[in-house]
Parts: structure tokens; sequence; C-alpha cells
């Protein structure tokens, strides 16, 4: 690894500070990259086993179970709005990144900050949704199919909660001065794998019927 | 689909990393505005069925997979840069993906989700339940609970 001189920012340094890689890829990328990759399959498995019991209701001969479904209360219009606001987060994350692309610091942490709101919104809208359908009679136990359901999209939603508690550390060192931008980047992949999933659950889980 | 890209050649993010540089503020715009027309889109479908009757549904899923795919390149390839780095990411990705879809496409066929098998514990509603059934613990054909 040589050293390289670093100019004085304005306000924030983004060290360049890469090691040499035999692949010429720097080694946090690659491992966010193979991570998104497994996480493809274990939101695959949660998918397909959403697929199978979604129609299957909770009057098993012996067992008590509601036969109420989560599709018969999803409230369209209100998730195609935290929808939007999940792809807004999309945009204000690559925006982000081009910021500290430009090592313009102050833009960085503004749209840090930005995504992390709207990452917190989406869960807010989330929480929501879980209150209803638990006022409604659905809880995580009702039948198979809940179940699902709620696994499904309540791992979608840990995976919003971290992605929102590492925004908000990345926009904390930001202002330490410890952040570059491929930290921001590799964030920023992240990020945007949250909202591909969403893009699935989204069309499979919530409009085909 | 043929677009431009305005790229940003003087923003190294990796010195030495073999890849075109990210794209511009601009295109990322219009990249979300075309990403939020889809949505839009995806969103009419579910009032298809008051608009246009329930035949329209046949329309309707086909198109919601194929927007769901575009959308879902749209982010990889521009907002993940997925079109801009190298191709061994691009690899490494599809490759899970494509892993994912193989495995659960198969294990779904297997189980019959396709096809009405008679089974009516997966998928399809079961029937109804009688009192006898519960009593000798009947659960139909090929019932989970055997």
């Amino acid at each position: 690894m040589t050293d390289v001189a670093l100019e004085p920012m304005d306000d924030l340094e983004f060290p360049d500070d890469v090691h040499a890689t035999s692949t010429g890829i720097s080694n946090p990328k690659l491992a966010m990259w193979t991570y998104l990759a497994s996480d493809c399959l274990l939101f695959g498995g949660l998918i397909s086993t959403y697929l199978l019991y979604r129609n299957r209701p909770g009057n098993i001969p012996g067992l008590s179970g509601s036969n109420l479904r989560a599709s018969e209360l999803f409230n369209i219009p209100f998730t195609s709005m935290t929808s939007f606001i999940l792809l807004m987060s999309s945009l204000t994350m690559v925006l982000a990144v081009n910021s500290a692309i430009r090592k313009d610091a102050e833009r960085v942490r503004l749209w840090l900050i930005a995504t992390s709101v709207l990452g917190a919104m989406f869960l807010g809208g989330q929480i929501y949704e879980f209150t209803e359908f638990v006022r409604e009679g659905l809880g995580f136990t009702s039948n198979v199919s809940a179940s699902a359901f709620f696994t499904l999209t309540g791992l979608h939603g840990a995976h919003v909660a971290v992605g929102v508690l590492m925004l908000l550390s990345a926009s904390v060192y930001s202002v330490r001065r410890q952040l570059n931008a491929e930290a921001v980047e590799t964030l920023g992949l992240y990020w945007h794998f949250v909202d591909i999933v969403w893009v699935v659950i989204f069309a499979i889980v919530y409009l085909i019927p | 689909m043929s677009t431009t890209i305005d790229v940003d050649d003087d923003s190294p993010v990796h010195p030495g990393e073999h890849h075109d540089h990210g794209p511009s503020d601009r295109t990322y715009w219009k990249v979300f505005w075309i990403l939020v027309a889809i949505t839009a889109l995806e969103v009419s479908t579910y009032f298809w069925d008051v608009w246009f009757g329930e035949s329209s549904w046949s329309l309707a899923v086909p198109l919601l997979l194929l927007l769901m795919v575009v959308k879902f390149v749209l982010i990889a390839s521009v907002f993940m840069h997925l079109r801009f780095d190298s191709k061994l990411l691009t690899r490494i990705f599809y490759f899970g993906l494509a892993t994912a879809c193989i495995v659960y496409l198969v294990a779904l066929s297997v189980m019959n989700i396709f096809t009405d098998n008679g089974n009516p514990w997966f998928n399809d509603p079961p029937p109804a339940v009688t009192p006898s059934a519960v009593v000798t613990g009947e659960t139909g054909p090929g019932g989970m609970g055997d």
C-alpha cells in the first residue's frame, strides 16, 4: 500500500486509502456484494414460504386459528405511499454517494440524514400497518399465512432498521471527519438492496392477488 | 432500452479500480422519476378490476411481474452502479439471485403451487371443516395432519 498525501478539505476529509487487491475491487465492497447475493436466498425463501401459505387459513381440524388473511386487510394506497418514501430514500442515498465522491461533506451529511429520516418514516408506516392488522385480529400466531406475512415483512423492516442505524452512525462519523467515500458507497449498496427487496415484496405480496 | 448517462469522470471513488465512474445527479433524478412512473403504473393495476373488469387481471399479473423486473434492474444497474462497476460484482450478485430463483421455483413446483394438485393444505383454501372431521382427526387428502 502506498501512502496517499491527503489534501486538507474545508469541512471533512475523505481519505482515498484503498488497499490494492487482486480483483481490483476493494474488500469491503466485495464483501457487501457477496452478502447481498446471499441475502437474495434468505428473502427468496421467505417470499416462497408466503406464496405457499398465503391462502391457507387457520381452521385446521383440532386447532383454533383465524381464517383472516393479511391480503384481506391490505391498505394499498397507504402501502404505495410508504413504497414511494422508500424509493425516495434510494434517491437521497445516491445523492449522498455522489456528494461523497465530490468530497462535499456538508451535502453528504444532509443526504445521509434525509435518507435515515425517510427510512424511519417507512418503518413508522410498517409499524402502523402491523398495529392495524393486530387491531383487526390478525396477529403473528393467528394462522400460518399471517406468520409467513409477518416474518417476511418484519425481517425486511429489521433490515431497514439496521440501515437507519448505519446511516445515523455514518452521519456521526462524518461530523468526526472519519468517513470516506467508499464507506458511503458500501452503505448505499445495502440501502438500495433493501429498496430492491421491497420492490419485489410490494409487487408479489401486495399487488398480485 | 438505450439511455444516455451523464458520467461524472472527475470523481474517483476507488483509485486504480477498473470501472467507469457513476452517473451525475441529473441522471439519478431521471431514473428516479422513471421508477416513480413505473410504481404509479403498478399501483394503478390494483384498480383495474373496477375500471376494466375482473378479466383485466390476466394482463395485470404478467405486467406487474415485468414492471417489478424493470425496477429491480434499474435500481441494481444505476443506483447500485453495477452498470459502471467491475463485471465480477454483477456476476456475484446475479449468481446469488439466479440461484435463489431456481431453488425456490423448483421447491414451489414440487409443492404444486402452480397447479391444482387437489391438496387443500397448500395454497388453495381447504374444504369446509365438519364436526365429524374434527372428531376423527380427518385433515383432507394428503393433509399435513396425517
